[in-house]
C-alpha cells in the first residue's frame, strides 16, 4: 500500500472511529450501572438526527403523518447560520438524552424495582427500539434526509494535503466529526473522573446498596446516566448524518450493532475500552479496500471475532468482572 | 433524656422469611448500645431497615422525633444516621480520599467537608498515608478505618456500626474499640453490632440481646456482662 494511501486510511478511520467512540460510550455507562445492554441506543442514535434534522431544516418528504410540513417557511431560524445549527445539535442531544429519561422509566425501572432477571430488560430495550424506529416511520416516512451543505458554514469542503507527489483529501466534515468527538470525550473524561457528580456515579456503578448508604439517590444516577447515554448517542447520530445524511428511520440499526462490536472489542463497562474499540473498529473499516466496501460492516464483526478469541474480556476488559 | 433513635414493634421479612419481628429499641442520645446475638439473629437486618435499605412490614422508626419508616435512604442520612456497613464496603476502584469525599455527599459545604478529611488523617494516620491508593489495595484494619470516616464524614448524630472487628487481628479490633470509646467521648451517638460480645458490652452503655429476629434480653452492658443467661448463651459458659 502506498504512503498516501495508508494516511488517507488512518485518517478516515480516526474520524469515524471517533463517532463510533462516543456512541459506544453510552452503551458502556448503562452497562456499568446496571449491567445491562440498551438495545434501544441505536434508535437513540437515528432519533438525535432526526430531532436535529427538524429544528435546523424543517421540511419533511411527502410521506407520513408530517408529509409535505414545512415547520418553517422562512427558513429556520435555528439552520441558517452556524451557531444556529450548533443550538440545533445541542437541542437535538438534550432531546435525545430526554427519550433516554423515558426508556429509563417506561423500560428499565419497572422491571428493575420488581426485580425482574436482567434478560428481561433486554428484551424490553429491544421493543422500545422497535416502537421509536416505527414511530419516525409513522411520522416522517422512510425518506433519505440530507443536511444542506452548508450546516458547518462556508467552510471549503476539503482539506488537501500534498505528500510527495500524491495527495491526501481529508473532508471538512470529516474534521469537524473528529474535534466535536474529541471534546465530548474531554468532557466526558473530567465530568466522570473530577467532580461530585462523577464520583458518585462511579460509586453506585461499583456498589449500589452502599451508594444508598452514603445518601446517594441510586434510582437519581441511573437517570443521570441514562441522560448523558442518550445525549451522546443523539450527538454521535446527527455527527453521522452531517456526513452521510439520514438513511431512514433504520438509520441506526447497523450503528446500534457496531456500537456493540465496539464495546464488546474494548471491554465491557469499560470507558477507556470503547474508546479504543471505536477507534480499531474504524480503522479496520477504512482499510477494507473500496472494492469491497460492502462488505464493510463484517469486518467490524470479523475482527471482533478474532479479537475475542484471543482477549475474551476485550482489549481493556476487567479479567475478572466484579459486579456487586 | 430524649430518644435518638426509637423503633417500636419492628418487622422485616426477607420474601417469605421473617428476619425480625416486633422489635422495639431505643438509643438514647450519647450512648453506646450493642446488638449481639448469633448469627442469623437480625441485627444487621435491624440496621439496614434503619437506613432504608429495606423495607419494614410492620412497625415504625423515628429518629430525633421524626418518623423516618418511610424516608428515602438519602433522606435518612441527610437527617444524621450513617452507617458502616457489614464487610466494610469501601468502594475499592476509589481513593481513600474519593471514597471520604463520598462520605460527606449530603454536604455542601466544600471548605468544612475538606476541613474533615483533613482531620480524619490526622486520627486515622494510616489512612492519610494512604490518601492517593486505590482503597481496595487496604489492608481489612485501614478499610475497616476507612469505612467508620468514611461515615462520619457526614458529621451524622447517629453512626451504625455494622460488625466492626469481623475479621480483624486482635490488636486491630483492641484499635477499633478505642476509636469507638473516643467517638462516644466526642459526642456520637452509637448503635453497635457485634459478634464479639464480651468487648461490645465492656464498650458500650445499654446492651439488647437478640435471638430470632427477637429481644430477648436487655439491660444496663455492666448487669448483662455478668448475667448467667448472656454468659451461658453468648460469651461461651
Amino acid at each position: 500500500m502506498e504512503l498516501t494511501q495508508f494516511i488517507q486510511n488512518v485518517l478516515n478511520g480516526v474520524s469515524i472511529g471517533s463517532v463510533y467512540a462516543i456512541f459506544a460510550l453510552g452503551y458502556t455507562l448503562i452497562f456499568s450501572i446496571l449491567g445491562i445492554i440498551n438495545f434501544a441506543h441505536g434508535a437513540v442514535f437515528t432519533l438525535g438526527a432526526y430531532f436535529t434534522y427538524t429544528l435546523a431544516v424543517g421540511q419533511f418528504g411527502i410521506n407520513g403523518l408530517l408529509k409535505n410540513v414545512d415547520l418553517f417557511p422562512n427558513g429556520s431560524p435555528l439552520g441558517s447560520s452556524v451557531p444556529g445549527f450548533v443550538l440545533a445539535l445541542l437541542i437535538g442531544s438534550v432531546l435525545a438524552g430526554l427519550v433516554g429519561v423515558v426508556i429509563e422509566r417506561l423500560a428499565f425501572r419497572p422491571l428493575r424495582s420488581r426485580g425482574a432477571d436482567p434478560l428481561l430488560a433486554l428484551v424490553s430495550s429491544l421493543g422500545v427500539a422497535l416502537v421509536l424506529v416505527n414511530l419516525i416511520q409513522y411520522l416522517v416516512g422512510a425518506e433519505i434526509y440530507s443536511f444542506p451543505a452548508d450546516v458547518y458554514g462556508n467552510l471549503k469542503p476539503a482539506l488537501v494535503l500534498h505528500v510527495g507527489e500524491k495527495l491526501v483529501v481529508i473532508r471538512t466534515v470529516q474534521i469537524i466529526i473528529f474535534v466535536v468527538s474529541m471534546i465530548m470525550l474531554i468532557i466526558l473524561g473530567y465530568l466522570i473522573s473530577r467532580t461530585k457528580i462523577g464520583k458518585a456515579l462511579r460509586a453506585v456503578a461499583e456498589n449500589p446498596g452502599t451508594s444508598s448508604l452514603l445518601g446517594i439517590s441510586v434510582d437519581r444516577y441511573v437517570l443521570y446516566t441514562f441522560f448523558l447515554s442518550g445525549f451522546l448517542g443523539g450527538l454521535a447520530g446527527t455527527l453521522v448524518a452531517t456526513s452521510f445524511g439520514i438513511a431512514g428511520p433504520y438509520f441506526g440499526v447497523t450503528y446500534g450493532l457496531k456500537g456493540l462490536a465496539v464495546i464488546v472489542l474494548g471491554g465491557l463497562g469499560s470507558i477507556p475500552g470503547a474508546v479504543v474499540g471505536g477507534i480499531v473498529i474504524g480503522l479496520a473499516e477504512a482499510f477494507v479496500p473500496a472494492e469491497y466496501s460492502a462488505y464493510k460492516e463484517a469486518v467490524a464483526f470479523a475482527l471482533l471475532f478474532v479479537i475475542l478469541l484471543v482477549r475474551p474480556q476485550g482489549l481493556l476488559g476487567r479479567a475478572l468482572v466484579q459486579k456487586v | 433524656m430524649t430518644a435518638l433513635l426509637e423503633i417500636d414493634h419492628l418487622s422485616v421479612n426477607y420474601g417469605a422469611i421473617q428476619a425480625v419481628r416486633d422489635l422495639s429499641l431505643r438509643v438514647e442520645e450519647g450512648e453506646v448500645v450493642t446488638l449481639i446475638g448469633a448469627n442469623g439473629a437480625g441485627k444487621t437486618t435491624t440496621l439496614r431497615a434503619v437506613s432504608r435499605l429495606l423495607r419494614p412490614r410492620e412497625g415504625s422508626v423515628r429518629f430525633a422525633g421524626r418518623d423516618v419508616t418511610r424516608a428515602a435512604p438519602d433522606e435518612v442520612v441527610r437527617l444524621g444516621i450513617a452507617q458502616s456497613p457489614e464487610g466494610r464496603q469501601v468502594l475499592a476502584r476509589q481513593s481513600v480520599e474519593d471514597n471520604l469525599e463520598l462520605g460527606a455527599y449530603v454536604r455542601g459545604d466544600r471548605a468544612g467537608v475538606q476541613d474533615d478529611i483533613r482531620r480524619m488523617y490526622e486520627r486515622f494516620p494510616r489512612l492519610g498515608e494512604r490518601r492517593h491508593q486505590l482503597a481496595g489495595t487496604l489492608s481489612g484494619g485501614e478499610q475497616q478505618m476507612l469505612a467508620i470516616a468514611r461515615a462520619l464524614m457526614s458529621r451524622p448524630k447517629l453512626l451504625l456500626l455494622d460488625e466492626p472487628s469481623l475479621g480483624l487481628a486482635p490488636i486491630i479490633v483492641l484499635e477499633i474499640f478505642n476509636i469507638i470509646r473516643e467517638l462516644n467521648e466526642q459526642g456520637v451517638t452509637i448503635l453497635l453490632v457485634e459478634q464479639n460480645a464480651k468487648l461490645a458490652m465492656n464498650s458500650s452503655h445499654r446492651t439488647y440481646v437478640l435471638e430470632a429476629g427477637q429481644v430477648t434480653f436487655s439491660g444496663a452492658s455492666a448487669e448483662l456482662v455478668s448475667d448467667e443467661r448472656v454468659l451461658k448463651a453468648y460469651l461461651g459458659g
